[in-house]
């Protein structure tokens, strides 16, 4: 299997009036090609901030993240922009979207914007509708973002992510303003990528979330303090019970 | 908590603020320079009457006239003094450094300081009680175009007569009107006076005027009135020679409230922007129990700090601006400065109370958010009204300039307010472009009952049988037929000229309209605006004010009587004309003029044969040049600047507004985008966030911009005409009875030059401004709110 991410000594500091702040601390990460990661930890331990460092969102102080090969740290912004815009995707905890474009606009707008993606602008526009029905939110395309439902907008923000056949993903507590029953089906969608190859990583607080994972990292003050390896998971009800209960055990002696 | 939360604001919203303190600073600075200027110019009209010791009358008439000594008997006269003037017919007659001068087309008049009418003042406004002998003080008409200082000696040369004067500065007098078609005026000794006179051979014809104060000034305007060649104004009437010193205040004082609307829509945008901005602040403030009106004073609070600071500012500002204002009006007038002070803070004070008021209305949406928005994101969840009119997918346009059209589609009344404002600024420079345009065109002179020609001769001393014999303008126009013949010049020549003459209609009289005549073997068609020009000796066409004047309508038989003799006219039809301010009456070319002695001429025009071009008009003045040994022989477009006299003025306003313009719209399109960049910073971070490069979402921000400007534009050229044509109207009226004027205008100029000049500002200033999106960086998604 191919190495997707890797990050070495990764270290990122804010200095927050003139007090220097070791947000993440010599991380060393690697992330293989398929893989579905969830990282979890408490409040301020650095997870949203490990995400946007290794997606090249935000800029590391030190050490190395290597995306598919590439060093992200020596990209310049445009380089960045455009290795998010045709090799990420992004799913964010609030669904963020451009409110004066339609759903269907939004999610097919990175498509319109990549180079790499030479088709028609019917012809995205098909594709874009194509992935909507395949996350069932297909009768609400022409709808503005404001009409339509949280888990709706949610899973729109998942077709976006999706549009540019990206070769991970990454999310930030993408379930964390949902109920559960739409919190179940974002997951079910992310699962669903991930079965079909596109690498996964998620930053939650939800247990239940990260059970549907692979693979949880867990986050104290900028450090990784544990990891355990869960195993694919076949989408079983029961089996998903079993896990959280194997992942609640562990996060307990983690410290949860 | 106010001074906390504020001092938070104003640090926050740095450059909004400042942008917003500079318009203030305008408004407040326009405002109170050209409420001064026309303050200074109106009040200061009658404080300059009063300390030149002007009376209540001035007549005037031929040097040669007794009708002096039937006046003196008048009732209820008090006093009289009499200034009898030598008249020197052209300013090829004085030398400077052994050039003759060629800066004026008038006669010079020479006063003695020994008979001084008035109280003249010197450059620094002091009353001048003599001359020093072999001196001259000269008003600016004479003085304009010289490059001279105190002690140049000029030499007056006539006929083999030579005499010497100093230079001793400039002068200024209460009833002397100053501008390049107005009569330059020099004040002498009276030694030098009685010199001059003796020794000028052949002295030019020449006119007395008697300053008279009087109890009964009715009686010498009716005197005037039945007298042939007397004519005579009152105080109150001669206040209308600085009607061109008014418009230029007045045309200011536009400028000033438009500065005022664009600072108005600024302001809404800004205070509609931040309370959409800060909709979660003041949903938190109203479900913690703050009422409406505390909400509301927080902003307002704000912007009266804004608003004091920049009125303070902008009035200390307008002192300089006020003073350059009033320097080309003190040039002709001495102004009282008592009022300035007051009024320029009444001004501020009043910009800071119309901004107030002006907050205090756009506040109003405070009551509209309710404590819902602080936990909706600002969605009530009752607008389901459709945001987005266009499809990318359908679009064939580039992704940036979609979500540009997109956006301004979207928020149709934000992008108006900026539309408004882009297409104000675009008519400040068009209009001006074309008042200025208009006001030298050829298109003007058939309201001077002028015909159409590419020449004009100005030179007083070639018309001067013209206006000083009976039917001289026979000799004047068959002389300069003459000299075209004689200089091979294939055209045609002739003019238009008016005279005095007494007019009645039943118990109506007036001796304010002019007989007006087109002679010479020149074409001309009066064209009438109603009715039909007369064809026949006893027809007349009248100019509706003096219609008015009379009473009198199309088809009404009047009566005039000039030089003695009477006549009747049927009137035939109206035109319109700025011959005697509007009050004129046009005779057809079979009416026997040639007992007539021109009152006014608007010079000898010369249409040339077929359509020639450039470098032949100007070849044909080269060789009039040469052969009537005068330099004012002009192309007509020149010679209308000189009839018209306020081009030059609004050429130098609209320079001013170009330079305004395109200050006001950078800091229009400055705030704007900040703005935007402010409330759209979550979806700018987003942008970036899914890859979109920096220069991609700036392209976006800056064709919203174009695209509106483009707008303003294609509006701005829509309305120009029209608008143009009715200011002009107004402006017009105040120097005649003028209408359906033709608006003139340079193409290049108006449809692309200023459209380019708002276009580049747009697209300079939102890239500037733009630049600042480099902040917004994509992990900014993750501090959105």
């Amino acid at each position: 299997m191919n190495t997707v991410l890797q990050t070495k000594n990764l270290c990122k500091t804010y200095i927050v009036n003139k007090r220097q702040n070791n947000v993440l601390k010599n991380i060393d990460l690697t992330v293989i090609e398929g893989e579905m990661v969830a990282i979890m930890g408490p409040s301020g331990s650095g997870k949203s901030t490990l995400l946007y460092c290794v997606s090249g969102m935000d800029k590391v102080t030190s050490g190395e993240v290597t995306f598919n090969g590439k060093d992200t740290t020596k990209l310049r912004e445009n380089e960045l922009a455009k290795l998010r815009l045709d090799e990420m995707g992004f799913i964010f905890q609030q669904m963020y979207m451009m409110k004066n474009l339609s759903v269907l606009d939004n999610i097919i707008l990175p498509a319109v914007k990549s180079k790499k993606n030479s088709e028609s602008r019917s012809q995205t526009e098909e594709r874009g509708r194509a992935l909507m029905h395949r996350l069932g939110i297909d009768d609400v395309g022409g709808n503005d973002i404001n009409e339509v439902s949280g888990g709706q907008l949610q899973r729109a923000c998942i077709a976006r992510s999706m549009i540019n056949s990206p070769k991970m993903i990454f999310a930030d507590e993408p379930t964390g303003a949902l109920n559960r029953a739409s919190s179940d089906e974002v997951m079910n969608e992310l699962l669903s990528l991930n079965r079909d190859g596109t690498t996964v990583m998620c930053v939650t607080h939800d247990p239940k979330v990260a059970a549907k994972c692979s693979r949880v990292l867990y986050l104290v003050d900028g450090k990784i303090v544990g990891e355990k390896e869960m195993g694919s998971f076949d989408g079983g009800e029961k089996e998903l019970r079993d896990r959280e209960r194997t992942l609640n055990n562990w996060l307990m002696e983690q410290g949860w | 908590m106010f001074w906390r939360i504020l001092k938070k604001d104003l640090k926050r919203k740095r450059t909004m603020n400042a942008i917003l303190l500079m318009f203030v600073i305008l408004c407040s600075m326009f405002a109170a320079a050209s409420v001064n200027n026309i303050a200074a110019v109106t009040g200061g009209i009658e404080h300059y009457f009063n300390i030149s010791d002007m009376p209540d009358v001035l007549v005037s008439m031929d040097s040669e006239s007794d009708e002096e000594k039937n006046i003196e008997k008048l009732s209820g006269i008090r006093g009289i003094k009499t200034e009898d003037p030598i008249y020197i017919y052209s300013s090829k007659y004085f030398k400077l450094h052994g050039k003759k001068l060629d800066n004026f087309i008038n006669p010079a008049l020479m006063i003695s300081d020994g008979e001084m009418g008035i109280n003249y003042f010197n450059s620094d406004n002091e009353v001048i009680k003599s001359v020093d002998k072999g001196k001259f003080y000269c008003t600016t008409t004479f003085s304009d175009g010289l490059d001279i200082k105190e002690g140049d000696e000029f030499e007056l040369s006539i006929d083999g007569f030579s005499y010497k004067l100093e230079y001793a500065g400039i002068f200024k007098g209460a009833y002397i009107q100053n501008g390049a078609a107005c009569l330059p005026y020099m004040l002498i000794n009276s030694e030098d006076y009685d010199n001059i006179k003796a020794g000028i051979v052949t002295p030019f014809r020449s006119y007395k005027t008697m300053f008279i104060k009087t109890d009964d000034p009715q009686a010498i305007l009716d005197y005037a009135e039945e007298k042939d060649g007397v004519s005579a104004a009152t105080r109150d009437a001669q206040k209308s020679i600085f009607i061109f010193d008014m418009m230029v205040a007045y045309i200011m004082m536009m400028v000033s409230i438009v500065i005022m609307l664009a600072a108005f829509v600024v302001l809404r945008f800004s205070i509609g922007f931040t309370i959409q901005e800060e909709y979660r602040e003041i949903g938190v403030m109203k479900a913690i129990g703050l009422r409406n009106m505390s909400i509301r004073s927080l902003y307002i609070v704000k912007y009266l700090a804004i608003a004091v600071v920049g009125a303070v500012a902008g009035f200390f500002c307008s002192l300089p601006l006020s003073r350059i204002m009033l320097g080309s009006v003190s040039k002709n007038m001495v102004l009282g400065t008592e009022n300035g002070v007051v009024l320029g803070v009444v001004s501020s004070v009043c910009v800071v109370a119309v901004i107030m008021l002006f907050c205090y209305l756009c506040t109003r949406k405070v009551k509209k958010l309710s404590p819902i928005d602080a936990v909706r994101s600002g969605q009530t969840g009752e607008r389901f009204k459709k945001r987005s009119l266009l499809t990318l997918g359908r679009s064939k346009l580039p992704s940036a300039g979609f979500l540009a059209l997109n956006d301004v589609l979207s928020a149709p009344k934000q992008f108006l307010i900026i539309t408004t404002v882009f297409t104000l600024c675009m008519l400040m420079m068009t209009i001006m472009a074309t008042s200025a345009d208009t006001l030298k065109s050829p298109k003007l002179l058939r309201f001077f009952n002028t015909p159409d020609s590419e020449i004009t001769i100005l030179d007083t001393e070639i018309l001067g049988d013209q206006l000083t014999k009976q039917g001289g303008y026979k000799t004047t126009f068959e002389k300069a037929q003459e000299v075209l013949d004689e200089l091979g010049i294939d055209g045609k020549s002739g003019g238009g000229f008016c005279t005095h003459s007494l007019f009645t209609n039943g118990d109506k009289t007036s001796t304010r309209i002019f007989i007006t005549a087109v002679r010479g073997s020149i074409d001309y068609k009066l064209k009438c605006d109603e009715g039909s020009a007369p064809h026949k000796p006893d027809e007349i066409a009248m100019t509706r004010y003096a219609m008015n004047e009379l009473g009198a309508q199309i088809g009404d038989t009047v009566k005039a009587e000039m030089n003695e003799d009477e006549y009747e006219f049927i009137i035939t039809g109206s035109f319109s004309s700025f011959m005697g301010g509007g009050y004129a009456a046009f005779v057809s070319e079979d009416f026997d003029m040639s007992k007539a002695v021109g009152n006014g001429t608007t010079g000898i025009q010369i249409k040339l044969s077929g359509t020639p071009d450039e470098k032949q008009v100007n070849d044909a003045i080269e060789k009039l040049r040469d052969k009537l040994e005068s330099d004012k022989v002009y192309t007509t477009e020149d010679s209308v600047k000189l009839m018209t006299q306020v081009s030059d003025p609004i050429n130098a306003i609209k320079k001013l507004n170009m330079i305004l313009t395109v200050i006001i719209t950078g800091l229009i399109i400055m705030l704007m985008e900040r703005s935007f960049i402010s409330k759209e910073k979550s979806e700018i971070a987003l942008m970036k966030a899914v890859g979109i490069p920096n220069r991609s979402i700036m392209l976006q921000h800056i064709l919203r911009f174009i695209i509106v400007a483009i707008i303003a534009c294609v509006i701005g050229s829509a309305v120009v005409m029209p608008i143009s044509s009715l200011l002009l109207s107004q402006v017009s009226s105040l120097l005649g009875d003028v209408q359906g004027i033709d608006v003139d205008y340079c193409p290049v100029e108006v449809f692309a030059l200023c459209p380019a000049i708002l276009l580049t500002v747009t697209a300079i200033g939102s890239f500037i401004t733009a630049l600042n999106m480099k902040r917004i960086t994509a992990s900014d998604t993750a501090s959105i709110e």
